[in-house]
């Protein structure tokens, strides 16, 4: 239907650029501006064109979904579907299947139930492809006619092509307010599921979380997210921070302060290779060189049975991987430090490291701030490296050796795990992110506001 | 006569008296003291790069130490299987170009064509203002929040297809999409308005002005913006998970729709496995991984700079 629409569409531009150009020529008078037409031929093809195939187009897209619903009534309809079960999730488990074997996608099903159903959905698939074949066949047809009729000396197919051009840049800017909503929807909609099988105060405030499928009301059930919450900034915004923080800003001064141009053209790529590596990596890394090492180092200092998933060895590899952003966004902010001020404290007789620390660094402290806030929001919706490397238990504890697990880490585990979705167990999984989802949100205002602002300050 | 004898006093003088003002001890003591942190501050801000760069060597020198007997044309070209001897990356990488099949061809028009609107055509307007306001925040939204969107919306309210490459696709170039619209306003802004005057001095429409002559000039820097993001999705995990992008896939997918894994995805679950072969392979795995993606970011870097116009 595709290949119909846009084959099509080439076919119409042709013609369409065809006839403007008979008109053009009939008509005759090709120096006076007067009697010229009023668009380049070009145009009147790319109208045809848009004419002809745009409607087919629109319809080869929705028309999967529409003939789908159509396939379904018609194999729910036939003589077969009545032997099948009442309850809908079998029904539902066993189409599924037939259609699988329909499609060719699987070879043996597993219910023998579905090899009944193969015929009719053969069937009906062919049918309703038909219906759609000669649906679009129609819209081509017709939408050519239209448009070729519309071609005529006076036709302005500049601007109508041009209304619609600016209909279609409207409607892709449209995309992002759409995933906004829908991120917001979505994540609303699940959580508010939750919360009305499990209280709000218990999940914001409850210290036990070991989630399970059968909910007791009125009692606590361990959807409390504290532990999670607290192993998600103990790693994310302390041992991280500690870690990128002082390297992240001391390797942008050096860089813009200390380092010759050509060592800082070789350097800072180098750095960025290091936010360029996917965090599967990273979590990697961190859960198979890091981790053992960690442990061995507790050891070391006399703890008992210390784990290899840590807070620690996955905060490490988190900070490095921040470096880069804090670096880039200091780096920023300490370019912007007009130079007069750099140059007053030198010329007061301030030696570098002076004039850094005692007018560069306070001068671009809002800045540096603006990108740590920022980096902070990356760690803490950082998944791979705390799913690989920090562990599942749900610990309350400040001890870097220990195992913690952040909220990510439980996204991912809550989700992957059993297939049954409206059980509270996977609904907790949309209450973490959203709560996710508003924290990074807040950060990330405040963070863009207050960088926003410094620059406002210095220009 | 005594012209010159005065003058040359007065420049004993000035010589003498900063000499003299040094040569206080405890001026010196506090010079030295300043000098010393001088070279401190220094010192530590290089050894804050050679940390950073050093743990970068470290990292990378780890996965080529463990996987690079791994490489072998059976693994490049084998797909998934519970054999750690027999195992192969070609199913997943095949996922992996299924899947950015889709989001770039998804992203990078849309991405385009909202960059083009908000710069060259949108009003100012509340509109205009929360659409730019969403597409900031989007580029900072964590990527597991984007497999929950696909989870809840694509699978569970639309009903495509588990594990699929264009359900990853999708669920990427949500994600993507952010990323191409800042890349490509800053270069479109880039574009000096002088061309835009010209092209309608001599009667082009807007559209005209926008397609004919600043879009080719911004393509380099959109080019650039839209491999970056490009590479960052290749490199995304989180969001497949959530999409169920996981299965053992023991034949390379050969549709949009059938189930597939990527490669992150891959490197991910072989580092599951308890089997002491996985560890070579999973590291080979990464050193195709970064390969991959080390040559995209060069791409990118090459781009920027050989068709980057100074106006």
């Amino acid at each position: 239907m595709f290949l119909i629409a846009i084959l099509a569409a080439v076919v119409a531009s042709f013609l369409g650029r065809r006839k403007a150009q008979a008109i053009g020529r009939a008509s005759g008078g090709g120096g006076d501006p007067r009697s010229r037409m009023p668009a380049l031929p070009g145009h009147y093809g790319a109208f045809l064109a848009l004419c002809t195939g745009g409607p087919a187009f629109v319809m080869a897209c929705i028309w999967p979904t529409i003939s789908d619903t159509f396939v379904m009534r018609a194999v729910l309809a036939s003589p077969v579907a009545k032997t099948l079960p009442a309850a809908e999730i079998d029904r539902e488990a066993i189409i599924g299947e037939a259609r699988g074997l329909a499609d060719g996608t699987i070879e043996a099903a597993f219910n023998p139930a579905s090899y009944e159903l193969v015929k009719p959905i053969t069937a009906a698939i062919q049918h309703f492809n038909l219906i759609g074949f000669i649906l679009t066949l129609v819209l081509v047809l017709a939408g050519f006619a239209a448009g070729y009729l519309c071609i005529r000396r006076d036709f302005r197919a500049r601007d109508r092509v041009e209304t619609i051009v600016m209909v279609c840049l409207m409607a892709a800017s449209l995309v992002a307010l759409v995933t906004t909503f829908g991120i917001v929807a979505s994540l609303l909609f699940e959580t508010s599921l939750f919360f009305r099988q499990v209280p709000v105060t218990e999940f914001l405030f409850g210290t036990h979380w070991s989630p399970t499928t059968d909910i007791v009301p009125g009692q606590t059930n361990g959807f409390g997210a504290v532990p999670l919450f607290w192993g998600t900034v103990f790693i994310g915004a302390i041992i991280a921070m500690i870690i990128a923080i002082p390297i992240g800003v001391l390797t942008a001064i050096y860089l813009t302060q200390y380092a010759r141009p050509t060592v800082r053209k070789w350097l800072k790529p180098t750095l960025e290779v290091l936010a360029g590596i996917p965090t599967v990596v990273y979590g990697y890394f961190a859960a198979l060189t890091l981790g053992p090492a960690v442990r061995e180092f507790a050891l070391m200092l006399g703890m008992e049975n210390p784990t290899s998933e840590s807070a620690l060895s996955a905060g490490l590899v988190m900070g490095v991987m921040i470096i880069p952003l804090i670096s880039s966004m200091s780096d920023d902010s300490i370019a912007a430090v007009p130079a007069s001020m750099r140059d007053g404290a030198l010329a007061l007789g301030a030696t570098k490291s002076e004039t850094v620390r005692k007018v560069l660094v306070p001068a671009a402290l809002p800045g540096i701030v603006g990108g740590i806030l920022l980096a902070v929001s990356r760690a803490i919706g950082e998944t791979m490296i705390v799913v690989m490397a920090a562990g599942m238990a749900a610990n309350l504890s400040a001890n870097p050796f220990a195992s913690v697990t952040t909220v990510t880490t439980q996204i991912v585990q809550l989700l992957t795990g059993d297939q049954e979705f409206d059980s509270a167990k996977t609904l907790s999984a949309f209450a973490l992110g959203l709560v996710l989802f508003i924290v990074t949100l807040i950060l990330n205002v405040i963070a863009l506001s207050i960088v926003k602002r410094y620059r406002e300050a210095y220009e | 006569m005594t012209e010159p004898a005065s003058a040359i006093a007065i420049a004993t003088n000035m010589e003498r008296k900063p000499t003299d003002w040094s040569a206080s001890s405890k001026m010196r003591q506090r010079l030295a003291s300043r000098n010393r942190t001088e070279k401190m501050f220094q010192f530590t801000g290089l050894a804050a790069v050679v940390l950073a760069v050093f743990f970068l060597a470290f990292l990378l020198w780890s996965m080529l130490a463990d996987g690079v007997h791994g490489l072998s044309w059976q693994f490049l070209t084998g797909t998934d299987s519970s054999d750690p001897e027999t195992v192969g990356i070609w199913g997943a990488l095949k996922g992996s170009l299924l899947t950015m099949a889709v989001t770039l061809g998804l992203s990078f028009p849309i991405g385009v064509l909202t960059a083009l609107y908000l710069e060259e055509f949108a009003p100012r307007n509340m509109w205009t203002d929360i659409v730019e306001v969403s597409i900031n925040n989007l580029a900072a939204v964590p990527s597991i929040i984007f497999g929950l969107l696909g989870l809840a919306v694509f699978l569970n309210f639309m009903h495509l297809p588990r594990s699929a490459p264009v359900v990853g696709g999708l669920t990427l170039a949500l994600m993507t999409m952010p990323v191409i619209v800042i890349a490509g306003r800053n270069a479109i802004k880039s574009v000096p308005p002088s061309i835009r005057d010209a092209a309608r001095g001599i009667g082009a429409s807007p559209v005209q002005v926008v397609f004919h002559h600043v879009l080719p000039l911004a393509l380099p820097g959109i080019m650039t913006g839209t491999i970056i993001g490009m590479a960052r999705a290749l490199g995304e995990t989180a969001p497949l998970l959530m999409i169920g992008m996981r299965a053992f896939i023991p034949t390379p997918p050969s549709s949009f729709t059938e189930p597939a894994t990527v490669l992150p995805v891959q490197i991910f679950l072989w580092s599951d496995e308890i089997s002491q072969g996985f560890v070579e392979k999973t590291s080979a795995a990464i050193i195709v991984l970064l390969a991959v993606l080390m040559t995209m970011n060069s791409i990118a870097i090459i781009l920027r700079n050989r068709f980057e116009q100074k106006w």
